[in-house]
């Protein structure tokens, strides 16, 4: 009898295989696509020299302990993405989100268009819009053409040449490219919270301010908690602003880490494999630490 | 509603998969230079987009017996050179066929050359392949399975001119067949120099001090700039090195630290960048688009590739003329830079035909003036073949240089260009002490050159140590 209890019934065997079959293409193919090569990419990164001569690192772990503290640029690298991800994240976000806000509105006209038009950027490709970033802020470009036609500046500003200005022009451009973006997602929490909501907090009356801070944050916040990750996580990897607008120049001081990581492994002819991988397992590593952290301190659900 | 807003989210994560997968594809390679020519100076750095997997397949072999595949780069240029190869060879062998592959770029022969190597297959690979000679050296050390010893082909080395071949020669080992001529001009806008009371002449055989001085009085005068750079890939210390007859590496470690006239040299940059003598521009587009184009510049000094640049000005015709490098001591100078080589891949099965092609056509053969005169006439590539820069065609005056006779000039010049040492790291070398420029200009901070110069050898160093 109790033998009968613990055995599953014929059924749930029948579901269990059919469970299995269902899942494992996707788990083969992710397996295939995803862990295999990262597990090669471990493997690579414990590897010095350039090209096919790849040997071991010697000691094994050289390119973590030693190679990449000694290497300047890489750390001004991560100093450089890390600048763009204080600065930028929170602007583009609080954008976003206060975009989001007026254009959730009902009572504007034209409210499709308006959406529309902010979400416009994202259509643009990376390398294109980078390109065009850079034309701009050339130095015989539209934005010095202006300034100086304003009668602003009296020589043109050698935007792309100057540390500051180059790191400037890149926070820009990332807002403009991904602001609407993150509206959007916005804009579907919004509509997820029932008017009823607002209806009762109107009738206690609440500012609308208040309502914003007390009802529409909180309601929001797995999305924000989501934006969040997803634009630490891009910003942790921005990669075409970098090589198209500004080309890591001048001299390397906005150069971002996978720019530097793409540089060493094909920029230069040089092939440094082994090292490419072990500083992209770095990013690797910082990509799950901060998420590790948004997670614990976004998530507060049950 | 909790689970109503756990499924949008997903919902929503998975879309944005999709749409930054979107974004991925879009990334097409940006050859933001148009004249393909460009990323020869620049390398791999500028505009360089990660290049699709797709376009990196040269598309390998043909099977017939009598069909040649070649990957080349630039329609303007390098592909009226083969077309011309192709035709003068169908005369002695009317069967034969040239399938010529279109790339955009001399990154998609090296991607694909590192792609294949990595794999381990090289039947992806086309016969010939049309390569930058600063990249050669690394890829063959990199991945010597990947090329065939051309040294047994009837293609007559002396006929060439030594530097050009120097860099497809590795080991003793010829590798390559040389098919344009990367030797270095200075133009000068004669009309500007001429209101500032100075004539070509003037110019030519200087040194540098003096040419500083001749600059600062031109910017006065007309606003002009004496030189540009794209300063994002800066040839100018390799060029004014080779000028000098010296090399940035000495028995394959860098030469810069405590090498005066390297110091010196570097020093003529920044004191012309804070003079406004040079223009060191922030990428490829800015330097021939803005500087060169945009009519910025009085004088301009690269490759002779760059010359289907400033003709595209086209109002200034009859204005301009070339002559050679300034130096250090005030002899004249000569250099080179840029320019490509096509060398047989390991994947070519018909080595023999393939050598009997190049030896006939761009190696110097009976088909080399034909050849030549065609590339020439259609692609504006100059050979660095000495006896094929004979031919009546290199005779003929450039209305543009106001009746110069300019291909006669570039080649005779390139015969007096030094061979220098060259190294595997010569983009790394270019790119920290492009930095060290940098720094050291008064835009910049106004570092200390010397510091600088030896916070980029120890780059270097560490680079060469990975």
């Amino acid at each position: 009898m109790s033998s009968n209890i613990n055995k599953p019934s014929v059924v749930r065997k029948k579901q269990l295989r059919a469970g299995w079959l269902f899942l494992t293409p996707a788990s083969i193919l992710i397996f295939i696509m995803s862990f295999y090569p990262m597990i090669m990419a471990f493997i690579t990164s414990l590897k010095t020299g350039s090209g096919a001569k790849l040997k071991w690192g010697d000691p094994l772990f050289v390119n973590y302990f030693k190679n990449i503290p000694a290497d300047a640029t890489f750390l001004r690298s991560m100093g450089n993405t890390f600048l763009y991800l204080i600065i930028e994240v929170p602007i583009m976000l609080v954008f976003a989100i206060l975009l989001a806000q007026i254009l959730n509105n009902k009572d504007i006209k034209f409210r499709g268009l308006f959406r529309t038009m902010v979400f416009m950027p994202c259509a643009v490709s990376l390398v294109s819009y980078s390109l065009i970033f850079r034309s701009l802020f050339a130095r015989e470009g539209l934005i010095n053409s202006v300034l100086s036609g304003l009668g602003l500046i009296s020589e043109n500003i050698n935007w792309l040449g100057t540390t500051g200005t180059a790191r400037a022009v890149i926070i820009i451009g990332l807002i403009w490219r991904w602001t609407g973006y993150n509206m959007v997602f916005y804009l579907a929490g919004l509509q997820n919270i029932e008017y009823s909501v607002y209806e009762a907090a109107k009738i206690d009356g609440s500012s609308g301010w208040n309502t914003f801070w007390y009802i529409t944050v909180p309601l929001l916040k797995p999305v924000i908690v989501m934006t969040a990750i997803m634009s630490i996580n891009g910003t942790l990897q921005l990669f075409d602003e970098s090589v198209n607008l500004t080309n890591g120049g001048p001299a390397n001081t906005s150069i971002t880490m996978s720019h530097y990581i793409w540089n060493e492994a094909f920029g230069q002819g040089v092939g440094h494999f082994g090292y490419a991988s072990a500083m992209s397992f770095i990013i690797f590593i910082l990509v799950a630490i901060l998420a590790a952290i948004n997670l614990k301190v976004g998530d507060t659900r049950d | 509603m909790k689970k109503k807003l756990l499924t949008m989210t997903l919902t929503l994560t998975m879309v944005a998969g999709m749409l930054s997968a979107c974004n991925g594809s879009a990334n097409t390679p940006a050859d933001n230079s148009g004249n393909a020519e460009a990323s020869d100076a620049t390398g791999a750095t500028d505009g360089a987009a990660p290049t699709e997997e797709g376009s990196t397949d040269l598309g390998g072999v043909s099977d017939d017996a009598n069909t040649l595949t070649v990957a080349a780069w630039d329609p303007n240029f390098n592909i009226p050179a083969l077309q011309a190869a192709e035709a003068a060879f169908q005369k002695k062998n009317p069967d034969f066929k040239l399938v010529i592959n279109t790339v955009s770029g001399s990154q998609d022969v090296e991607n694909a050359v590192t792609n294949a190597a990595s794999a381990g297959d090289y039947s992806t690979l086309p016969d010939i392949v049309l390569f930058q000679d600063h990249y050669i050296q690394q890829y063959v050390t990199n991945y010597p399975d990947a090329w065939q010893d051309l040294s047994g082909a009837s293609i007559k080395w002396d006929d060439f001119g030594a530097e050009k071949l120097s860099y497809s020669t590795i080991e003793g080992k010829h590798y390559g067949v040389p098919v344009d001529n990367g030797t270095a001009i200075f133009a000068y806008r004669t009309d500007i120099l001429e209101q500032c009371g100075y004539t070509i002449d003037d110019v030519t055989g200087i040194t540098w001090d003096r040419w500083l001085e001749i600059g600062r009085e031109v910017k006065e005068k007309t606003g002009k700039y004496l030189l540009s750079m794209d300063h994002s890939g800066d040839d100018l210390p390799y060029m004014f090195m080779q000028a000098e007859g010296l090399s940035q590496w000495k028995d394959g470690k860098p030469d810069i630290v405590g090498n005066d006239t390297y110091q010196k040299l570097l020093q003529v940059i920044v004191t012309g960048a804070d003079d406004g003598v040079i223009l060191l521009c922030n990428s490829w587009s800015e330097y021939t688009d803005e500087s060169i184009v945009g009519d910025q510049v009085a004088g301009v000094m690269n490759g002779n590739w760059i010359i289907p640049t400033i003709k595209q000005v086209k109002e200034n015709s009859g204005k301009w003329a070339l002559t050679t490098i300034p130096t250090l001591s005030g002899k004249e100078g000569y250099a080179a830079n840029g320019g490509s080589s096509l060398y047989v891949t390991s994947n070519c099965q018909k080595v023999d035909l393939a050598q009997e092609f190049l030896a006939y056509t761009l190696g110097g053969g009976e088909g080399a003036t034909e050849t030549y005169d065609n590339a020439l006439k259609n692609g504006g590539v100059i050979t660095c073949c000495i006896s094929a820069g004979k031919s009546s065609v290199y005779q003929e005056p450039d209305e543009y240089f106001n009746g110069q006779a300019i291909y006669a000039d570039i080649v005779k010049m390139g015969a007096s260009v030094p061979v220098v040492e060259q190294n595997d790291f010569h983009y790394n070398l270019r790119t920290a002490i492009g930095t060290a420029i940098t720094n050291a200009t008064k835009a910049g901070g106004g570092a200390d050159l010397t510091t600088e110069i030896q916070s980029a050898a120890q780059d270097i160093d560490r680079q060469m140590s990975l």
